[in-house]
C-alpha cells in the first residue's frame, strides 16, 4: 500500500511538474505567431499591391504628363521656337519624380534637354510622339522622352512597411495582452477552479464543487463537472456500500465482518465484557435450491435475513458471509449461558415455517457459538473459532447450537494437523491398506477381502478412515487415495495368488467423486495389467449417495468397470435412499446391508423384516447379499436363515495388514470352487 | 524722262492757269482739319512714315493734320480717340487704324458725335464687321477705309523667290525648291493676308514646298532665332534651303543675319525677301543680299488725305467704293535708285499729292502705283538726273 502510494505520487509528480503547459499559454503560442504572420503578410501584400498600383499610377501619370507636354510642345517645336519648348519642358521638372526630360525633333535631334537631378537606380522612361496639326496638315513634329525615378515610391513604400511592421507588432502585442487577460479570465480561472476542486477531492475523497459562476461554456462545463462530482460521490458511496454489503439481503458481508471485528474491542465498554459470536449455517440449503430453484433459494435467504434482523437487539450486528452462512454478533453478554440462550433464540426464529411455492418449508440451521472477552488479543479469530463449533454442530448434531470449548478446539486442532499432514502421509507411506475377509456364512470359507484404509500417523497412531477420509476428500486427495488403494489391492492379489489363493477377490471402496472420473476404468485396467492380475478379481464398492449425485456418468463408469470384469457392490444399503430402482437400474452384482440393520438382529423384528425384504428382492434380482458388521454368531445364523450368503465382521475377522491376513489365511481351508460358482457372469468381451 | 516731266509740268501749269487750281478751290471752300490717332510707337518706322506722308499730303492739299501717338497702347489709343470725338471744336475727319479692333469704340463715339471717320490700314473684322456692316450704313459717319492689298504683295514676294531659285537651280535632293516662311503673327489680317499670298504662290508651283511657316512676332531677333533653328534642321534633313520669305523687313533682316551666321551667302546661296521698304532693307538690296522689299503702304497716310480732300470737295470716293484698296510695289535693285532717297531722307514733300486726286467724273478712281509715284516726284535739288 505504502509502496503503491509512493509510486502513484512519484508518477503524478513526474507527469505534472515538467509537462504542465498552461492551455492559455498554448493558445497564445498557437495563435499569436499566426496572427502576427498573417498581419505582416497581409500588410506586406496590401503594401506590395499598393506599391505596384502606385508604380502603374506613376507610369500612367508620367505618360499623361508626356502626352500633355507633347501637345503643348507641338506648336513651338514645329515652329522652331525652341526656347519655348525648353520653357515648357522646364515646367514639368517641378515634378520630383522626373529626373530628366528631352524633346527631339523629327530628325531625332535633341531640341531641348533638362536634367533635374542625377539619375539614381530604378529609372524608367516614357516616350511619346509630338504631333503637330493645324487646319491644313498633321505631322509628327518630334518626340518627347521623360526619365523618371521610382526612388520616391521605394522610400515611401519602405517607410510605410516599417510603419506597418511597427503597427502590426503593436497590434499583436495588444492582442497578446488582451488574449492573455481574457483567456485567464474566461479559461484559466474556471480551469484552475475545477483543478482545485479535483485536487481537494483527491485528498479526502469528498466531492468538492468548482466555484465557477460564468454562464459561458466553462460555466456549463463547471456545472456539468459539479453534477458529475455529485454523481461520482454518490456512486462511490454506493460502491462502498456494495463492497461492504451483500446485495441480496442488504446485510453486511464478509469484508464488513473483518472491519467490524477490528472495532469490536474498541467499542466494548471494558476489556472484560463478553462478546458472543454466532456462526449460523443453514442445513440442507442445497436441497432447497435443488427443489425449489435458485430464485426461491434467494427468497429463502432474504426471509432468513429478515428473521435474524427481527430477532436481534439494536446493538447486535448481523451479516451474511455468503451462501447460507450468517453471522450474528452480540457485543455484550453477561455469561456463556446467556449467549447460548441468545443463540437458541436465533435458531427458534429461523425455524419458523416459510411458504415456498405454496409449500411449507421448515428452515433448519446449526450455530457455532464462540464467546470471548473484548480484551482478548485473538478477537479477530472469532469467526474461525465459531466455525470450529459450527463444524462440530453440523457433523455431530445438525440443527443445534454447539458452543466452542476446549474439546472442540482440540478436535479442531487435531483435524487441522491431520489435514496438513496428508501430503506427508502419502509421501512417507503412512497410509496402510488393511484387509478384512468376507466369509461364506454357510461354509465359513473366506471368499474375499475388503481393502480398508488406515493411517499410521507418527504422533496420533493408527487413525481410522471415519476420521481422516472427510479430510482427504476436503483436501482433494480422493483420487490419489483410490489409486493408492487400488495399487495396494493389486499387489495383495498377486501375493494372494502366490499364497495359493488365486481366486480370492479384493473389494475396494470408491468415493463418489471417483464415479465421475471417466479415466478410472482405464487406470484400473492399466494397474491390473501392470501387476498381471485379472480385473475380475477386483470388486468396487460404491454408496447410493454417489449414484444419486450423477446418475448418468456413474452408470457409464460402472458399465465400463464391469466390462473389464470387475464386480460392483452397493455399500451401506438401507441407510440412505435404499432405492429399489437403483438396484435394478445400475449394473450391480452385490448389495452390502449396512451394519445398522445387523446390530439389532435377531432382537429387532423390524430390522429382520427389512433385511428379509432386501434379501428376497436381491434373490429376485439375482444380486449377492453381504451382511456387514456381524459380530455375534446368532447374527450370522439369522442372516443365513434369511438367505444372506456372505458376511463380514469382527465375528470372523478384524481388519489387518496384508501380512497378518496372509498368515491368518494359512489357517483357513480354501474352497475355491464355491467362490467360482458365485462369481458373476463375466462380460462376453472379457470372457473371450 | 526729263522731257516727260517737263511736258507734265507744262500741262500742269497750263491747267493751273486755265482752270482754278484744286488747292485754290479747296482753300476757298475750306481748310480741312484732320486728326490721326497713330497706333504705333514714336520711332516705329512704318507708322512714323504714315504720319509723315499724311502731313506732307496735308501741306499739299490744304489740310491740317494733327497726329496723336498711342505708343502701341490700345487703351491710350482709345482715350485719345474718344478725347478727339469729345472736343468742342471737332475735327473734320478722324483717321483711325483698327489694330486689335481697338478703334471700334472710337468709331461708335464718333458716330454719336457726328465726326466723320476713315479707317486706315486695318479695317473692321470678324464680329465687328458683321455687326456694324459696311461703311455709311449703320455708322453713317464712317466714310470707309483705305487698305493695302497685302495678299498680292505676299504672292509677289514668293514668286520673286521662286523665280530666282529656279533660275539658280537651287533644288534640294528631292528635286524641290524648299522655302522657309516667316510670318509676323497668325491673327492680324495684315499678317494673314501676306501669308495667304505666300501659300497661294506656292500652291501654284508644284516644284516648291514651304518647309515651315514660322512666326517671329514681326521682330528681327526672333526671326534670326527661328531661322537659325530652321537652317540647322534643314541641314540635318539634308535640305538645301533656297529662299526665305519674311513677312516684313525686320524679320527678313533677322533671317539675313542667321543665314550669314550659318555660313551661307545671302543672294549667292539663298535669296531672301522682305516687305516694308525700310531703309535697312533698301541697303541690303543695294548690297545684293536681299532680293526685294515689297511695300510702300506707308503712303496710305498721304493717299488718305487725297481721298478726304476729294470727298470734302464733293468727289466722293464711294462713287467707286467706300473701300479703297491700294496695291503695293516691290523695290528691287532695278528701281531702287528712284525711290531709295525718298525713303531714306523721308522727303515726302517731294511728292506732288495733288497729282493723285481723282479726275472729275471719275471719283474714287486713283493711280497710286510706284510709277505714278516716281513720276510725281520733284527732282532733288542739285541731284536731278
Amino acid at each position: 500500500m505504502q509502496n503503491r502510494d509512493d509510486m502513484t505520487d512519484r508518477d503524478g509528480k513526474q507527469a505534472a511538474r515538467p509537462r504542465l503547459r498552461s492551455v492559455v499559454r498554448a493558445m497564445i503560442w498557437a495563435t499569436v505567431p499566426v496572427l502576427l504572420l498573417v498581419q505582416l503578410l497581409a500588410s506586406a501584400g496590401v503594401e506590395a499591391s499598393s506599391f505596384w498600383s502606385q508604380i502603374r499610377q506613376l507610369d500612367a501619370r508620367i505618360a499623361r504628363v508626356a502626352e500633355s507636354r507633347a501637345e503643348l510642345i507641338a506648336e513651338p517645336l514645329w515652329k522652331m521656337r525652341y526656347d519655348q519648348v525648353t520653357g515648357v519642358l522646364n515646367e514639368i521638372m517641378h515634378d520630383e519624380t522626373i529626373a530628366a526630360a528631352a524633346v527631339y525633333d523629327d530628325t531625332g535631334t535633341a531640341i531641348a534637354r533638362v536634367v533635374a537631378r542625377p539619375a539614381g537606380q530604378a529609372v524608367a522612361e516614357v516616350s511619346r510622339p509630338i504631333n503637330y496639326s493645324n487646319g491644313n496638315m498633321s505631322v509628327q513634329a518630334g518626340r518627347i522622352a521623360i526619365a523618371y525615378s521610382y526612388a520616391t515610391l521605394y522610400s515611401d513604400t519602405g517607410s510605410r512597411l516599417a510603419l506597418l511592421l511597427v503597427v502590426g507588432l503593436l497590434a499583436t502585442f495588444a492582442t497578446l495582452i488582451a488574449m492573455r487577460i481574457s483567456a485567464n479570465i474566461f479559461i484559466g480561472k474556471p480551469l484552475a477552479a475545477m483543478m482545485s476542486a479535483i485536487q481537494r477531492s483527491k485528498q479526502d475523497g469528498r466531492a468538492y464543487p468548482a466555484e465557477v459562476r460564468s454562464s459561458n461554456e466553462f460555466g456549463q462545463l463547471a456545472h456539468a463537472f459539479n453534477a458529475m462530482q455529485h454523481t461520482t460521490s454518490g456512486a462511490l458511496d454506493r460502491l462502498g456500500h456494495m463492497a461492504a454489503h451483500d446485495p441480496l439481503t442488504g446485510l453486511p458481508n464478509r469484508r464488513s465482518l473483518s472491519e467490524h471485528l477490528m472495532t469490536l474491542s474498541n467499542d466494548a465498554g471494558s476489556p472484560d465484557s463478553l462478546i458472543a459470536f454466532c456462526f449460523i449455517d443453514l442445513d440442507d440449503f442445497k436441497g432447497i435450491n435443488d427443489t425449489f430453484g435458485h430464485d426461491a433459494g434467494d427468497k429463502f435467504l432474504v426471509h432468513i435475513s429478515e428473521r435474524l434482523r427481527d430477532a436481534v437487539e439494536p446493538q447486535d450486528w448481523v451479516a451474511r458471509l455468503g451462501g447460507d452462512e450468517f453471522v450474528v454478533i452480540r457485543p455484550e453478554v453477561s455469561n456463556e449461558a446467556t449467549a447460548q440462550r441468545f443463540a437458541r433464540q436465533l435458531l427458534d426464529a429461523i425455524s419458523e415455517p416459510i411458504r415456498l411455492h405454496d409449500k411449507q418449508v421448515v428452515p433448519r440451521a446449526s450455530i457455532g457459538l464462540a464467546v470471548r472477552r473484548a480484551g482478548d488479543p485473538e478477537l479477530s479469530h472469532l469467526p474461525a473459532l465459531a466455525d470450529i463449533a459450527l463444524y462440530h454442530a453440523k457433523s455431530k448434531a445438525p440443527g443445534t447450537v454447539a458452543v466452542l470449548d476446549e474439546t472442540l478446539q482440540r478436535d479442531y486442532r487435531r483435524r487441522r494437523d491431520l489435514e496438513l499432514a496428508i501430503p506427508t502421509g502419502f509421501a512417507e507411506g503412512q497410509f496402510e491398506v488393511w484387509y478384512q475377509s468376507q466369509v461364506d456364512l454357510v461354509s465359513h470359507d473366506v471368499v474375499g477381502l475388503e481393502a480398508l484404509i488406515r493411517w499410521r500417523h507418527p504422533e496420533h497412531g493408527v487413525i481410522g478412515p471415519g476420521e481422516f477420509l472427510p479430510l482427504i476428500e476436503r483436501s482433494g486427495n480422493n483420487a490419489q487415495l483410490t489409486r493408492y488403494v487400488l495399487t495396494d489391492a493389486c499387489r495383495a492379489l498377486k501375493r494372494l495368488a502366490a499364497a495359493g489363493r488365486p481366486q480370492m477377490r479384493i473389494a475396494i471402496n470408491l468415493p463418489p467423486s471417483e464415479l465421475a472420473d471417466h479415466s478410472l476404468a482405464a487406470e484400473l485396467r492399466a494397474t491390473c495389467a501392470r501387476f498381471d492380475v485379472a480385473a475380475s478379481l477386483l470388486e468396487l464398492e460404491i454408496t447410493e449417495g454417489s449414484l444419486i449425485n450423477n446418475i448418468a456418468s456413474a452408470s457409464e463408469t460402472l458399465h465400463r468397470l464391469r466390462r473389464l470384469g470387475a464386480t460392483i457392490a452397493l455399500d451401506d444399503f438401507g441407510t440412505g435412499y435404499s432405492s429399489l430402482a437403483h438396484l435394478r437400474r445400475f449394473p450391480l452384482d452385490k448389495v452390502k446391508i449396512d451394519k445398522a440393520f445387523i446390530s439389532e438382529i435377531p432382537d429387532s423384528a423390524e430390522d429382520k423384516a427389512i433385511v428379509g425384504v432386501i434379501a428376497s428382492l436381491a434373490g429376485t434380482l439375482g444380486l449377492t447379499l453381504v451382511a456387514e458388521g456381524i459380530e455375534r454368531a446368532e447374527q450370522a445364523e439369522a442372516m443365513r436363515e434369511m438367505g444372506v450368503m456372505l458376511g463380514q465382521g469382527f465375528l470372523y475377522h478384524r481388519p489387518q495388514p496384508l501380512e497378518a491376513v496372509l498368515e491368518w489365511l494359512k489357517e483357513q481351508p480354501a474352497r475355491e470352487s464355491r467362490v467360482l460358482a458365485d462369481s458373476p457372469p463375466i462380460a462376453p468381451e472379457f470372457a473371450a | 524722262m526729263t522731257g516727260l516731266l517737263r511736258i507734265l509740268l507744262a500741262v500742269g501749269m497750263a491747267c493751273g492757269i486755265l482752270v482754278p487750281p484744286d488747292g485754290a478751290v479747296a482753300a476757298d471752300a475750306k481748310r480741312l482739319n484732320i486728326v490721326f490717332v497713330n497706333p504705333g510707337k514714336t520711332g516705329e518706322v512704318y507708322w512714323d512714315m504714315v504720319a509723315q506722308t499724311m502731313q506732307a499730303a496735308g501741306r499739299k492739299l490744304d489740310a491740317h493734320v494733327e497726329v496723336l501717338n498711342s505708343e502701341r497702347n490700345y487703351r491710350t489709343m482709345q482715350e485719345l480717340g474718344l478725347g478727339v470725338v469729345a472736343r468742342g471744336d471737332k475735327p473734320d475727319f478722324l483717321i483711325l487704324s483698327n489694330e486689335e479692333s481697338a478703334a471700334v469704340p472710337i468709331l461708335e463715339a464718333a458716330e454719336a458725335a457726328g465726326v466723320r471717320t476713315l479707317l486706315l490700314s486695318n479695317t473692321l473684322i470678324g464680329d465687328d464687321a458683321a455687326r456694324l456692316g459696311p461703311p455709311r450704313q449703320k455708322l453713317r459717319t464712317w466714310l470707309g477705309d483705305i487698305t493695302t492689298d497685302l495678299q498680292t504683295a505676299g504672292a509677289r514676294m514668293a514668286n520673286a523667290l521662286i523665280g530666282a531659285a529656279r533660275a539658280e537651280k537651287w533644288q534640294s535632293p528631292d528635286g524641290k525648291i524648299h522655302i522657309l516662311g516667316i510670318g509676323g503673327d497668325e491673327i492680324t489680317p495684315a499678317s494673314i493676308a501676306r501669308n495667304a499670298g505666300l501659300q497661294l504662290a506656292v500652291a501654284a508651283a508644284p516644284d516648291v514646298v514651304v518647309d515651315r511657316m514660322l512666326f517671329a512676332n514681326w521682330t528681327q531677333s526672333e526671326a534670326e532665332q527661328v531661322t537659325t533653328n530652321y537652317l540647322s534642321w534643314a541641314a540635318r534633313k539634308q535640305i538645301r534651303p533656297a529662299g526665305i520669305w519674311a513677312g516684313n523687313d525686320p524679320m527678313a533682316l533677322g533671317a539675313l543675319r542667321a543665314v550669314t551666321a550659318a555660313g551661307l551667302t545671302p543672294g549667292g546661296d539663298i535669296q531672301l525677301v522682305g516687305l516694308n521698304w525700310s531703309e535697312d532693307a533698301l541697303r541690303e538690296i543695294k548690297a545684293g543680299r536681299l532680293l526685294l522689299t515689297d511695300g510702300g503702304h506707308f503712303l496710305l497716310g498721304g493717299w488718305s488725305i487725297v481721298l478726304l480732300r476729294d470727298y470734302a470737295d464733293g468727289c466722293d470716293f464711294a462713287a467707286t467704293s467706300p473701300r479703297v484698296e491700294v496695291k503695293t510695289s516691290a523695290i528691287t535693285r532695278d528701281n531702287l535708285a528712284a525711290v531709295g532717297d525718298l525713303i531714306k531722307t523721308r522727303a515726302f514733300d517731294r511728292i506732288d499729292f495733288t497729282r493723285f486726286r481723282a479726275r472729275a467724273g471719275r471719283c474714287g478712281q486713283y493711280d497710286f502705283s510706284i510709277d505714278a509715284l516716281i513720276s510725281s516726284l520733284t527732282p532733288l535739288e542739285g541731284t536731278a538726273d
